[in-house]
């Protein structure tokens, strides 16, 4: 079976860093099977966001390997990559990140642009996504939502291209813990409809009861050859980070 | 219907409404200076050297040659002092010429010069090179107190064949003096024809007999000298001094078909040494005229392309500024799958795209400036020129202005191409 993330011996190190500094990002192993979704867990500043990044390709590894849905994410270049981290991988934040100044349906329909489905598909596409989170607004301006209606198009547009992997950065960390626990009620079962694994990050120990399996980051450094921790069935697996860049 | 590339950049411009309104006006103030001033320079010249007809030499009293073809040839002001009739018959008769056609200026019908020539003007003398007179209407003046209106006198007056006209004594410059101004009430003119539009000066004339103005001025002595009562003056009142002329349009003979004669500068070279009056050649003083105006005129072209670079200075500073607020824009754009080379592409465009906005408003204000302009050179120098803008300079200065803006747009693309991800998406506060 073709896994939906495949990790092996990943190291990034920012240029900037002193040579014998230790890496922003370590990890020796970590494998999300198709639909599985995982909670990495971490403190501030200590290198979650970057490895996703490095996951979605906006930044090259030092040394190692990031695998999605079967592809050597850093063996394609430019444009390539960029074309297909739109169409296989889809990214929620924090803070949501949608286009202002764009409607509802619009901040769905951009995430369509670059994908392979045809033009003519792409507002029904996008409008039957919004329906089935919950939004009925679709031409309302995406700035002027409630903070949970936001969220859910922020979701909508993730998962618009039917991506292999969802990334998550901190989706919860501006929400109180009512709003976080339905926004990752949304963003779960979404992923789950839509058949896509999930990686979530959270420094948010209440999270952990939501996910079968929980990757710690503190310890689990590649180069301290620390194994797996968390209930996961993949034996190896190991994540850890440290440093800036988060 | 799917989001596109425009639709981005739209947004984008919208979003800082102000400051694409601000960067557009720049740049179409910018191009519709730029063409005004190429535009008025060629139709002007253009119009200058056409002109003159065929006529080779022009005489007349004024002091200088290129005032006299000013004022003789294009009717900017009325010719100051005046020749006789004695001059003019020995002018006539006395070199070998084509045509020797008397005008008198000085009086006016609303505004409009009133020329007093003989029949031979619509029969000899071609307002064009290269083309006659042609009558839209009627047919030219066979008798005294005729008329024949110009096609700019006869729209400005809404006259038409048969209408009535009366004749102002000299020619008001300002309103409050064409109220002031005396009427020759008593002699009533009648329009025999109206001209088709030639695009010279002449579209401006209102043509007469000059015996018609000889016969009114004559008046004018009758009544200072008490003598004339209640009778009009006829030609029988007419005395050697009431013949005066203001100019003498000349061609030298020439073959049939042929502009250019061997004679004209024995002719020329002949009635300079006469003496009494100056004698201009209309293509001699329009260059001379350029030739003055010229480095002005590349002064003026030079100015405007300083401000056409200004405007893509400004372009690039807006875009420029933009970046900031944009960052986080881009950023998301590159997360869903946008390349950089697409970004930068988004950013090209938006700047191609507010100059192509730019120039085709510069266009428009250009066409209305250029017919005001038009008039106002029609209105004080009596030259007719074309209203237009022409399409063979609209279209090269709009594609420099876009090639201009989208070059303004390189360095805030590459700012966006540089923009970096993690950097755009970091949580705001």
């Amino acid at each position: 079976m073709t896994a939906a993330l495949d990790i092996s011996e990943l190291s990034f190190r920012y240029p900037t860093a002193e040579p014998n500094s230790p890496a922003t990002v370590s990890v020796r192993a970590l494998r999300l099977n198709p639909g599985e979704q995982a909670l990495l867990v971490g403190g501030s500043g200590s290198g979650k966001s970057t490895l996703l990044q490095l996951i979605a390709g906006l930044l090259d590894p030092t040394s190692g390997r990031v695998e999605v849905d079967g592809q050597d994410v850093h063996a394609l270049r430019g444009p390539a990559r960029d074309r297909f981290r739109g169409r296989r991988i889809g990214m929620i934040f924090q803070t949501f990140n949608l286009l202002h100044g764009f409607s509802t349906i619009e901040n769905v329909m951009a995430a369509l642009m670059f994908s392979a489905v045809p033009p003519r598909e792409h507002r029904a596409r996008a409008a039957a996504l919004l329906t089935e989170l919950g939004l009925d607004r679709h031409e309302a301006m995406a700035d002027r939502l409630s903070v949970g209606q936001q969220q859910r198009v922020a979701v909508a547009r993730a998962l618009a291209c039917e991506p292999a992997l969802v990334l998550a950065d901190e989706p919860t960390a501006s929400l109180d813990p009512e709003n976080a626990a339905t926004a990752m009620d949304l963003i779960q079962s979404a992923c789950r409809r839509h058949g896509a694994a999930l990686l979530c990050t959270s420094h948010d120990p209440a999270m952990r009861a939501r996910f079968e399996r929980i990757e710690m980051l503190a310890d689990l450094r590649a180069e301290r050859g620390v194994g797996a921790a968390g209930g996961g069935a993949e034996a190896a697996r190991s994540i850890g980070g440290a440093g800036s860049g988060a | 219907m799917a989001l596109t590339d425009f639709a981005i950049i739209r947004r984008s411009m919208s979003a800082r409404l102000f400051s694409t309104v601000t960067t557009v006006l720049t740049v179409a103030v910018a191009v519709a200076l730029l063409l005004v001033l190429l535009s008025m320079r060629d139709s002007g010249r253009r119009a200058f050297e056409r002109g003159g007809g065929n006529i080779h030499l022009l005489v007349s009293a004024d002091s200088d040659p290129l005032t006299a073809i000013l004022n003789g040839v294009f009717y900017a002001r009325p010719p100051r002092a005046p020749l006789s009739w004695a001059q003019y018959r020995a002018i006539a008769e006395g070199y070998p010429l084509d045509f020797a056609v008397p005008i008198a200026q000085g009086d006016s019908f609303r505004g409009f010069p009133v020329v007093g020539t003989t029949e031979e003007m619509f029969a000899r003398v071609t307002p064009l090179p290269d083309r006659g007179w042609e009558f839209a209407s009627g047919a030219p003046f066979t008798g005294d107190f005729e008329v024949v209106l110009g096609s700019s006198a006869a729209r400005g007056t809404g006259l038409g064949v048969g209408a009535e006209v009366v004749v102002t004594h000299g020619t008001p410059q300002s309103k409050a003096a064409m109220e002031a101004a005396r009427e020759h009430g008593e002699f009533k003119f009648k329009v025999v024809g109206v001209l088709r539009p030639t695009g010279t000066s002449h579209d401006r004339a209102v043509f007469t007999s000059l015996q018609s103005l000889w016969i009114i001025h004559a008046q004018d002595r009758l009544e200072q000298g008490g003598g004339s009562g209640p009778r009009l003056a006829t030609a029988a009142d007419l005395i050697e001094s009431d013949r005066k002329i203001t100019g003498i349009y000349v061609r030298v003979a020439t073959r049939p078909g042929q502009n250019a004669t061997a004679l004209l500068p024995a002719v020329f070279d002949g009635l300079r040494k006469q003496g009494g009056f100056t004698v201009a050649q209309p293509k001699q003083e329009i260059d001379r005229l350029f030739a003055i105006v010229g480095n002005i005129d590349q002064v003026l072209v030079a100015m405007a392309g300083a401000v056409m670079v200004s405007s893509g200075i400004a372009i690039m500073l807006a875009l420029y500024n933009s970046m900031e607020q944009r960052r986080r824009q881009i950023a998301v754009l590159r997360v869903l799958g946008a390349s950089q080379g697409r970004v930068f592409g988004l950013v090209m465009t938006e700047s191609a795209l507010l100059g192509l906005i730019g120039a085709a408003a510069g266009v428009v204000l250009a066409s209305v400036a250029i017919l005001v302009v038009a008039g106002v050179m029609r209105e004080r120098l009596g030259l007719v020129i074309d209203g237009t803008l022409p399409v063979n300079t609209a279209l090269p200065v709009a594609a420099l202005t876009i090639a201009l803006a989208a070059m303004a747009g390189l360095v805030p693309a590459v700012l966006a191409y540089r923009t970096s991800v993690s950097h755009g998406l970091r949580p705001i506060g």
